[in-house]
């Protein structure tokens, strides 16, 4: 019998081979959650299309679902929008997944967040929050967000997640609009001890409108944030030393279905692979979760890529690694490049190639990211 | 009270899942002692939590553990109290 000790180890050592069986046995144990595509702000650059004629879920449905994918074997649940904090039934759907034993990550803007709701998250603690940041000032974020108030709004939505020690991580889309303030942006969330990400890749809203994509940043400029930034400049190095070992080996459309484990669900019922591909998708309200899912996981590998894919043995693919929902969106074809994400990396590589791949100023290891890692106990 | 006699159920704050195969208890609530950690159970230690509840005493529990997986021995007695203690101390488990 084995001895019934708790010893502690790393987070990753229990998600890692969690994630790797889930992916041997198609069990969907990571999820995304649409609660809404409503939103109090208006960015710019937002991908969420505004369609007040097609019906949200309602929450007696969103329990069902719940209640469904669970017992299909999701964990990790991410709750997002829109903003789902616009909900009025916010705390009860969120209470209701807490209470199925799910793992919960929350997406918001952070405008919404009142001391009660602060108060509620930390009595019922999420596994992390995630705001977005617009900007590092007034100006820029609310640029950004085209609401009066809503830079304050955010910056107090910040300040009571962490005095209630919310585990809280900063993030932002670089654009146009705010990339003057990118690294002002760092220093506010590494002030105030919180990890902080940014992305750069603007894409086109999910009805196909290219209005956001005017915000893009200039190719070369979204190259240099990223060698800048020293832990993506070492992950590209890795990448681009692979590079040769890393070529496609099958003619999937979606190369990342080869292992499926995860799932999104927007606002309106539909089950997706991922938030990017809106078809193929399943309707929620007229079939259970679990024979969407099979239904998603069997069609998903079907897919094809065209011959004359020239995506298919590009040498950069991985450095790029395109995504045909993206494209669908950018062109109307899945089989096709999204010039803006190609070039950057042509770019990328060139850099990578004229400057040599060994970082600057030693060994970086992972001890930075080992310090986020929240313990787990195993017998 | 003798060890033995103790009775303890499951706190209504934590979750217990089985996923792929894995056996996880999930804390949700901020009452509980060590909300950070996810706890992952053996297959004894899964059963031993299926046998908790406030009608079985610990001494039932370990009667139990000790015939369906045909094992006996000190040791093994020792360390079927002790993981029972160990979940009452993260507060698993209450004391009834």
């Amino acid at each position: 019998m084995d001895c019934y000790n708790l010893p502690t180890i790393p987070y990753r050592k229990f998600s890692y081979p969690l994630h790797d069986k889930a992916a041997k046995e198609n069990i969907p144990i990571v999820g995304e959650l649409d609660l809404t595509m409503r939103c109090n702000l208006e960015c710019s650059h937002c991908y969420c299309p505004r369609d007040n004629k097609k019906k949200e879920l309602s929450r007696q449905e969103l329990c069902q679902i719940i209640d469904e994918l669970t017992q299909a074997g999701c964990l990790w649940l991410l709750i997002t929008g829109g903003e789902p904090l616009t909900r009025p039934d916010f705390l009860d759907i969120y209470t209701y997944a807490k209470n199925k034993g799910l793992i919960i990550t929350l997406f918001t803007n952070g405008t919404l967040v009142t001391p009660e709701i602060a108060d509620y998250l930390q009595e019922w603690p999420p596994f992390s929050v995630e705001i977005s940041l617009y900007g590092a000032t007034k100006d820029t974020y609310e640029n950004v967000t085209q609401v009066n108030g809503s830079y304050e709004k955010c910056l107090k939505g910040i300040e009571l997640l962490i005095e209630r020690n919310i585990p809280l991580k900063l993030k932002t889309m670089v654009m146009e609009l705010n990339k003057y303030e990118l690294e002002m942006m760092k220093s506010f969330a590494i002030e105030r001890n919180l990890e902080f990400r940014f992305d750069s890749l603007i894409h086109p809203r999910f009805d196909g409108s290219k209005f956001p994509c005017q915000y893009r940043i200039p190719i070369d400029e979204a190259v240099e944030i990223e060698l800048k930034d020293h832990l993506r400049r070492r992950r590209w190095e890795k990448v681009y030393q692979q590079l040769s070992k890393n070529q496609r080996k099958n003619n999937r459309l979606y190369l990342c279905s080869l292992n499926m484990w995860s799932f999104h669900i927007n606002s309106y019922g539909r089950l997706q692979f991922c938030i990017m591909a809106q078809e193929p998708s399943f309707d929620l309200r007229k079939e259970s979760f679990f024979n969407c899912w099979k239904k998603l996981i069997n069609v998903m590998p079907k897919l094809k890529s065209k011959q004359d894919n020239k995506c298919k043995d590009c040498e950069l693919f991985s450095l790029c690694a395109p995504c045909p929902a993206w494209a669908k969106l950018e062109n109307g074809d899945p089989d096709t490049a999204v010039e803006y994400t190609c070039k950057i990396a042509h770019v990328l590589a060139s850099k990578l190639k004229n400057n040599g791949f060994i970082s600057k100023g030693g060994r970086v290891d992972d001890r930075d990211e080992e310090k986020n890692l929240q313990k787990t106990r195993g017998i | 009270m003798e060890i033995h006699q103790k009775r303890y159920r499951k706190n209504p704050n934590i979750v217990s899942r089985k996923i792929a195969g894995n056996f996880i208890l999930v804390p949700i609530r901020h009452n509980l002692g060590d909300l950070k950690s996810i706890y992952t159970l053996n297959e004894v230690g899964t059963r031993i939590w299926e046998l908790i509840d406030e009608r079985t005493n610990i001494g039932k529990i370990k009667e139990v553990i000790l015939t369906e997986f045909e094992t006996s021995g000190e040791e093994v007695e020792k360390e079927i109290i002790g993981f029972i203690e160990t979940l009452n101390k993260i507060q698993a488990i209450i004391p009834t």
